[in-house]
């Protein structure tokens, strides 16, 4: 286990482009919470040359340490020499992996394997919405679906409420996850998922997580996919909605959605509809912090992840003073929510859930005005 | 007293949700078992519902999660929430650290008493339990 990385040149030559100044570190969440400049890109950037040059063995903490980031790329945006650096770590990782330094993401390639979702839940929920011919087919991936259900159940009402005709599939994980840790997506659970789309006869696949729509748009799994393809937010930005909320509202952009597809617009057009009260934090678009659970983090480092979470939301409040917080990306509100605590008065809810819970009220107040 | 290897305290009542319940003054204190912390993980996040919530003996209320699991937690005694740990929401690690001491999870009014008698309190009748629960989940290392 003592041979050098196998980076492709191009990694290679990234990691010589890294000039070590360090603007990296005012933007990386990790390096928010250890202080500690090894953790950060460049210090990663660092690490992997001399393993490269062979003056440093590769060795599992060193694999552990390469995991110990959120690719969220607010390092790219903010690097005046061109470097990616997550693509270099996710490189790295998965020749950590090759060279035999396993980590828990073989038990979680295993378990997708084995139970088509990320959590090896063996229930599915049945949204109610399956194998319906439709116009628009709906994916909402495993986070939303095994660990925000009820957010999901929300999304699929405000979707009837405004008449889509859509419908779901069969999902397995999409699994690009695994692209991020070391591992290769995996081609048959592609396949299940293009088949069950082709099945419906839709033209349109709308997704509600970021993550699931960059590897339905990205990943060569997918070139056969043959669909117009709509984050949810992209699908509802020229949407016209029938209510508003008078609450002081701000918007976390999440990094999977933001920096790495660039949409930015359309989640604040639709929230500009329904919320005049809008206010943005002040590291918002490109700049925005991560909430810390992306890139394998929230598995590898959970109590880290939701620090991080912690630390996003603590300057949002102080910054907005908003009472509601959205996005629209699973794994932020997830995080967000195991992050908040009880004393801090926000209410964090994903764009489309917020919209239902308005439709909700509207109809409990015109039955109790009746 | 110790059951293959898993603390289970004398004195407290237990549920096969892997839940404990303690008679405190006229309150009910619950947790969680030595056993299901083992097999959770460090645990992460639990949920702190506010206080006045009515529970239900047996259904589920809040959740908790660790880095591999996420998990429901039941009521051991139907009543009114009156208290919760605080300091688990900035360190739910306790619950692993000291499942009957610090890690205590919250603090119910019972409605009635009587339904302790719901929970088991003899030993062989939990070791019997517990090694069917190993038999089936194993024991995490």
């Amino acid at each position: 286990m003592s041979e050098p990385l196998e980076l492709s040149k191009k990694y290679q030559h990234m990691v010589t482009q890294c000039s070590r100044c360090g603007f990296c570190r005012m933007v990386c969440p990790i390096f928010d919470i250890t202080k500690n400049w090894a953790t950060n890109a460049g210090g990663k950037m660092v690490l992997i040359k001399e393993i490269i040059d062979e003056k440093t063995k590769p060795s599992e903490g060193i694999a552990k340490s390469l995991l110990n980031c959120t690719t969220c790329m607010n390092c790219t945006i903010n690097c005046p020499s061109g470097v990616d650096p997550p693509e270099v770590i996710r490189a790295a990782r998965k020749d950590m992996v090759n060279l035999g330094y396993d980590n828990m993401f073989k038990a979680m390639s295993d378990v997708i394997a084995k139970t088509g979702n990320l959590y090896g839940e063996e229930e599915k929920p049945d949204w109610g919405h399956k194998h319906e011919k439709a116009p628009y087919v709906l994916f909402v991936g495993c986070v939303g679906t095994y660990r925000e259900r009820e957010s999901v159940e929300k999304t699929i009402k405000l979707l009837d409420i405004l008449g889509v005709k859509f419908t779901m599939i069969d999902e397995v994980c999409c699994s690009g996850v695994l692209e991020d840790v070391g591992y290769q997506a995996r081609k048959e659970l592609a396949r299940h998922n293009i088949n069950e789309f082709h099945r419906t006869g839709a033209k349109t696949l709308i997704t509600t997580c970021p993550y699931c729509y960059r590897t339905f748009k990205n990943h060569p799994f997918y070139k056969d996919l043959n669909l117009e393809l709509k984050h949810i937010t992209q699908f509802l930005a020229e949407y016209d909605f029938k209510v508003k909320t008078d609450k002081k509202v701000t918007y976390h952009d999440p990094c999977d959605l933001g920096r790495h597809e660039g949409i930015y617009e359309e989640p604040r057009q639709i929230i500009r509809k329904i919320a005049p009260n809008f206010v943005e934090p002040e590291r918002t678009r490109e700049n925005a912090m991560c909430c810390g659970a992306g890139g394998g983090v929230r598995g590898s480092f959970p109590k880290e992840s939701i620090t991080i979470a912690r630390n996003r939301l603590r300057k949002i409040i102080e910054e907005t003073g908003a009472e509601i917080l959205l996005t629209e990306c699973p794994s932020c509100l997830h995080n967000f929510r195991n992050a908040k605590l009880r004393r801090w008065n926000i209410e964090i809810y994903n764009i489309t859930e917020f919209i239902a819970i308005l439709y909700k009220e509207m109809d409990v107040r015109e039955t109790v005005a009746a | 007293m110790e059951i293959e290897g898993f603390n289970f305290p004398e004195g407290l009542y237990y549920e096969k949700n892997h839940f404990w319940g303690r008679v405190e003054d006229d309150l009910i204190v619950m947790g969680m078992n030595d056993y299901a912390q083992l097999m959770s993980g460090e645990i992460v996040y639990i949920g702190l519902p506010p206080l006045g919530k009515k529970l239900k003996q047996g259904k589920n209320f809040t959740k908790m999660e660790s880095g591999k699991w996420l998990g429901k937690v039941y009521a051991v005694v139907s009543g009114e929430l009156v208290e919760v740990n605080e300091e688990l929401e900035e360190n739910a690690k306790l619950i692993n650290d000291d499942p009957f001491g610090k890690g205590w999870m919250f603090k119910i009014k019972p409605d009635n008493l009587d339904e302790l008698d719901n929970l088991m309190t003899d030993p062989d009748e939990i070791g019997e339990w517990i090694r069917g629960e190993i038999v089936e989940h194993g024991v995490a290392s």
